[in-house]
């Protein structure tokens, strides 16, 4: 078996993130997609990094981990404030971002 | 498959070629599980269950990242992303109370899933382009043996990409300052300010 497994797991698990990104409307369930097509991309970089024996591919995937932690602790708070101050989280109603 | 029932049924099989059917088979089986699991976050109509299906999914890529000889970063995807992230994603969803969201096919969401799926399209498309072999020979076995190992990514982080490290620290510097004070002072809503 050769990369092409590797790249239709990646493929299938980003396309999925994308979909649920799109069509979800609760905003943690769309950061928990965002959160699978950042897995799937890392995903691809091990996969291919084991392929070339090459440890690029791997601190590259490091890097994507970091960004992505800090991301979701700052999407979350962003989430609480929302709520915070208009005590609902639905993101079609979710449209201006003044309070 | 008519090759591997071919391998199976003349019994010269030495030990290099189970491991190597062994291990195909699992990688087979564990993205498969992680695909699953992806789809069921999507799915799932509570947050609850998709944080939970989340979590699955991170485990099956920390297994296959394992079969890829990338042990640490396995350890990591389990200790930040299954760890920290998704325990952050749970306090979340118990503190805002976790609603179901009901499901209706509008014509935004068709429009959404016929451009994600022409996506999907072009990536299957890229995919079938020209299967890329593995690398073979220059490197020995104990140097492979040694390929994913903290000690390993050590070396490569702190000699090559030293200003990626930095800039990472920077980054999350940054965010918790940032969390702090979206936390800390507490916005008023504006028609409350300008009646007092």
């Amino acid at each position: 078996m050769g990369s092409e497994f590797i790249l239709f797991v990646s493929a299938a698990i980003f396309s999925i993130g994308a979909v649920g990104f799109v069509v979800r409307k609760n905003p943690l369930v769309m950061f928990m997609s965002v959160e699978l097509m950042l897995n799937a991309v890392n995903f691809l970089l091990i996969g291919y990094s084991s392929f070339l024996k090459s440890l690029d591919g791997q601190i590259f995937a490091l890097v994507i981990m970091t960004v992505a932690a800090a991301e979701v602790v700052v999407g979350l708070a962003i989430i609480l404030t929302i709520f915070r101050t208009r005590h609902e989280l639905d993101v079609d109603r979710i449209n201006v971002l003044k309070g | 498959m008519m090759e591997f029932l071919d391998q199976l049924w003349s019994f010269s099989l030495d030990r290099e070629t189970v491991y190597g059917l062994f291990q195909q088979s699992l990688v087979f089986v564990i993205g498969m599980t992680a695909v699953l699991a992806s789809l069921g976050v999507v799915l799932c109509a509570s947050p609850i269950y998709s944080a939970l299906y989340l979590i699955g999914n991170m485990v099956c890529l920390a297994l296959l990242f394992l079969l890829f000889n990338a042990e640490f970063l396995a350890v990591v995807q389990v200790v930040v992303y299954a760890g920290a992230v998704m325990i952050l994603f749970l306090f979340i969803i118990a503190l805002l109370g976790s609603k179901e969201e009901k499901r209706d096919l509008s014509f935004q969401n068709f429009m959404g899933l016929s451009f994600v799926g022409t996506l999907f399209c072009e990536l299957l498309l890229a995919m079938t382009v020209g299967e890329t072999q593995p690398v073979e020979g220059g490197v020995t076995p104990e140097v492979l043996a040694e390929l994913g190992s903290a000690k390993a990514i050590g070396i490569e982080l702190f000699s090559h990409h030293i200003v990626p490290f930095e800039l990472a620290s920077l980054l999350l510097l940054v965010a918790a300052v940032g969390i702090i004070s979206l936390a800390k002072f507490t916005y008023k809503p504006l028609r409350k300010r300008t009646r007092t």
